[in-house]
């Protein structure tokens, strides 16, 4: 039963590849602009007020993680994570052109914000308590989780219960908590591990391996960067809720956000977000996860 | 066919000429060695005669003319080369007797590996050589242990052991203390007795009278004299050679 | 420190996965260096070219491009082998090319009278290398070419970071970044690992070289 739906959903999802393939000759440019607030006013003395008035914000965020955060050649910033800080940027009445996007590389998302080398960080971030102790996240903005990527003729993986079967090998990153995960589903000896997921991406390439896992979002990015090969089979087995991570007991200024992405939500902007960026590789639109209490 | 070979000279050099970079080291060298013929040559340093007598067995390559060794031209680098090494025997001034290996093995390593003979069979023929050269008792020893005469005697036990044609010495005695020096000529001139070719580099004149069929006088490259022993040593026939002779008598 | 006791038997699949690496492709580069070797001091011009061409290839490009050429490269001609197979390849064929110079150099240091020597009673080239020159060179040979085996050893880290993964450094990897376990007890137990290979490996290398000094 359940497999047969996850056969659909990867058709479908090959299927909107080749359909964004196809439709790629549009720029990817196209389309989203976030909504900003004229003269917002905030309580004295809160974050809020504090960056509207000063009209400028810095936000942290990855720059070579295509379809979320990502520097393109022109020097522009591209993805969801972008979009969703641009969201809410444009809540505090600062326009896109006015933030500072500060490359955070995942192991120093903590230290830049306790740092306040940045204000806030938008970087595929996902919520735990081991980093809670450090940051207060707002979000979940999104619910990325592991799954498995697998050239586009691939048809016989279909999720990670069928990698024993077809004695797949993976690949993941090393040292990556995906890469810890999928031990669960097949002989250690079937794990191949590189330092960068562009290795597994070549190793799926030439037949070294069978399937690529890791985040989904991360995935997605691999099929975008290479065109009409690969596809992400859809079928999640982890859950990694991306939050925006803030000074730590800035309870305001989450409150502000999250009620900045419910409004999104709302109006559409979110799904426009999405669809701007990773929706060029997935069909499926996102709901809004249900946001975590402030604390 | 043996008739021929039997008119065909041990060693035929033909029109020769070697360089070491612009030197012209050996200069249209012409000469051809009987079998059983005991050549003498000597010269000043640097005149060419190690380069001639490596020359032979090609551990020197020639830049121009032929060498042949019992009518057979010198093969380029390779399995036939070293099949006509195996036939000419050679001494050398620092003996380079093996340093890895035993006076035994040192002789019987040739036999062995290029003609392939049995262990035993290589061991008997061996200590035969040494006994002959005097330095059976010393079979076991490495070449460090032993003196530089018993040294060099096991040097030419090992160039015999091949069963070579022809016996070239490239001044087998003058790296020697003078009391080791009348051994290993002893050795020579038993060889000669028993009428091996050979080409021997050396000054040592008591030798060269009692046992050299000829004597090859070089200088500059160039074969200057070619006489019997008592023509040159008697009568030298070049202000060249009795220039050297002086120089060697009064030493 | 609790870490090593808990994980000791990651520790120990680890050291086995390196210690498989290394010996595999110690035995691999150690009969090409030699080959190499050979090639380089061999009478034929094409031989001494295609060694001299080999070592150059091979010291002057990083390792992580010989390996990565090996993971990547071969497979995209169509070849297919596990990452085991490329990377110990790859590791072995970068190490031959100093096993080589230290073979060479040891060569060299041996007088050339000896091999004048062996090739005027018949020994063929490869004759005078086996049974006259090797030999001798040995003593020389062995303190280079201990050194260029405990890189190796080392440089197996790399070679483990090409797809093999397990090797030792890999598990060190694996329990700080992903299990984020104390950083600084699990690289002790990756280094006293290392050091288990490696010290025996010198004190190996120190007996055989007193070894063959003797023997002479
Ligand atoms: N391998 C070499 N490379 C360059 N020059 C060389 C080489 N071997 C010999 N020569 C030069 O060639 C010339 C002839 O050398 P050779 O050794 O044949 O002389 P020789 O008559 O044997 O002298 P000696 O009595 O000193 O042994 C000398 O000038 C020598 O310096
Ligand atoms: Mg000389």
């Amino acid at each position: 039963m359940r497999n047969g739906k996850l056969t659909a959903a990867a058709i479908a999802a090959s299927t909107g590849l080749l359909l964004s393939a196809c439709g790629s000759g549009s720029s990817s440019e196209e389309g989203f602009s976030a909504p900003v607030a004229e003269n917002p006013s905030f309580e004295q003395g809160t974050t809020m007020a504090e960056y509207a008035d000063s009209g400028e914000i810095t936000i942290g965020t990855k720059k070579d993680q295509p379809l979320f955060g990502l520097e393109n050649l022109n020097g522009e910033m591209q993805g969801f994570d972008v979009a969703i800080g641009e969201i809410i940027a444009g809540k505090l009445g600062i326009p896109a052109d006015k933030i500072n996007w500060k490359e955070t590389p995942s192991k120093n998302r903590e230290l830049y914000i306790e740092q306040g080398k940045v204000d806030m960080v938008v970087a595929t971030y996902t919520i735990n308590d081991k980093r809670a102790e450090r940051v207060t996240f707002a979000g979940p903005y999104y619910e990325a989780g592991q799954d498995l990527m697998v050239k586009q003729s691939n048809d016989s993986i279909t999720g990670p219960e069928s990698l024993r079967d077809s004695e797949a090998k993976v690949c993941s990153a090393r040292g990556s908590t995906p890469s810890e995960r999928i031990r669960e589903y097949i002989d250690p000896s079937r794990l191949v591990l590189f330092d960068t997921y562009s290795k597994c991406a070549d190793a799926l390439r030439n037949g070294q391996a069978q399937a690529v896992t890791t985040d989904n979002s991360i995935l997605m990015g691999l099929v975008s960067e290479n065109e009409n090969q690969f596809k992400v089979v859809g079928n999640t087995f982890s859950e990694e809720p991306y939050g925006i991570g803030i000074t730590k007991g800035d309870t305001k200024f989450c409150q502000f956000i999250n009620d900045s992405l419910r409004t999104a939500a709302e109006n559409g902007t979110y799904q426009e977000a999405w669809n701007s960026s990773a929706g060029k590789v997935s069909e499926k639109t996102p709901e809004l996860p249900e946001l975590q209490s402030c604390g | 066919m043996t008739e021929v070979s039997t008119d065909t000279p041990m060693i035929r050099v033909s029109a020769v000429d070697k360089y070491f970079g612009s030197l012209h080291v050996l200069k249209d060298i012409n000469l051809e060695i009987p079998r059983g013929q005991v050549v003498v040559v000597l010269g000043p340093s640097g005149s060419g005669k190690s380069t001639l007598c490596r020359v032979l067995n090609r551990l020197e390559t020639i830049d121009s003319g032929a060498v042949a060794v019992d009518g057979v031209p010198l093969p380029e680098e390779g399995r036939a080369l070293a099949e006509l090494r195996a036939d000419v025997g050679m001494v050398f001034q620092q003996f380079n007797l093996f340093a890895h290996k035993s006076i035994i093995d040192n002789v019987t390593l040739g036999p062995i590996k290029v003609r392939k003979l049995g262990k035993d069979e290589a061991r008997e023929e061996g200590m035969r050589l040494l006994r002959r050269v005097g330095i059976a008792d010393q079979a076991e020893k490495y070449p460090a242990q032993l003196s530089g005469g018993q040294q060099q005697r096991a040097a030419i036990a090992r160039a015999l052991a091949m069963r070579p044609k022809v016996m070239l010495f490239d001044e087998p005695t003058s790296a020697l203390d003078p009391e080791m020096v009348n051994e290993v000529l002893e050795v020579m001139a038993g060889l000669a007795d028993e009428g091996m070719t050979m080409l021997v580099v050396s000054h040592e004149m008591g030798f060269a009278r009692r046992a050299a069929h000829r004597v090859l006088f070089m200088a500059d490259g160039e074969v200057v004299e070619d006489s019997s022993p008592e023509t040159f040593f008697d009568s030298p026939g070049s202000e060249r050679a009795k220039d050297f002779l002086g120089k060697i008598l009064t030493h | 420190m609790q870490v090593l006791i808990d994980n000791y038997h990651l520790y120990l699949r680890g050291l086995g996965t390196t210690l498989q690496i290394c010996l595999y492709a110690g035995l691999l580069t150690l009969v090409v260096g030699t080959f190499i070797a050979g090639c380089r001091v061999a009478p034929l011009t094409p031989l001494r070219a295609f060694g001299t061409a080999w070592v150059t290839v091979f010291r002057n490009c990083p390792l992580a491009v010989v390996l990565f050429f090996m993971a990547f490269g071969i497979p995209a001609l169509g070849i297919n082998a596990s990452y085991f197979v490329f990377g110990t390849i790859g590791l072995a064929l970068y190490t031959s090319a100093f096993v080589c110079e230290a073979i060479r150099s040891g060569i060299n240091a041996v007088s050339p009278g000896q091999a004048e020597a062996a090739r005027s009673v018949g020994l063929g080239f490869g004759q005078t290398l086996r049974l006259v020159i090797l030999p001798q060179a040995v003593r020389s040979i062995i303190p280079p070419l201990g050194s260029v085996m405990i890189a190796m050893i080392k440089n197996s880290a790399i070679a483990g970071a090409f797809g093999i993964g397990g090797d030792l450094y890999a598990v060190g990897i694996r329990q700080s970044s992903a299990q984020g376990e104390e950083i600084i007890p699990v690289l002790l137990g990756v280094a006293l690992g290392y050091l288990i290979i490696t010290i025996p490996a010198g004190l190996l290398l120190g007996y055989v070289e007193r070894k063959v000094a003797i023997a002479r």
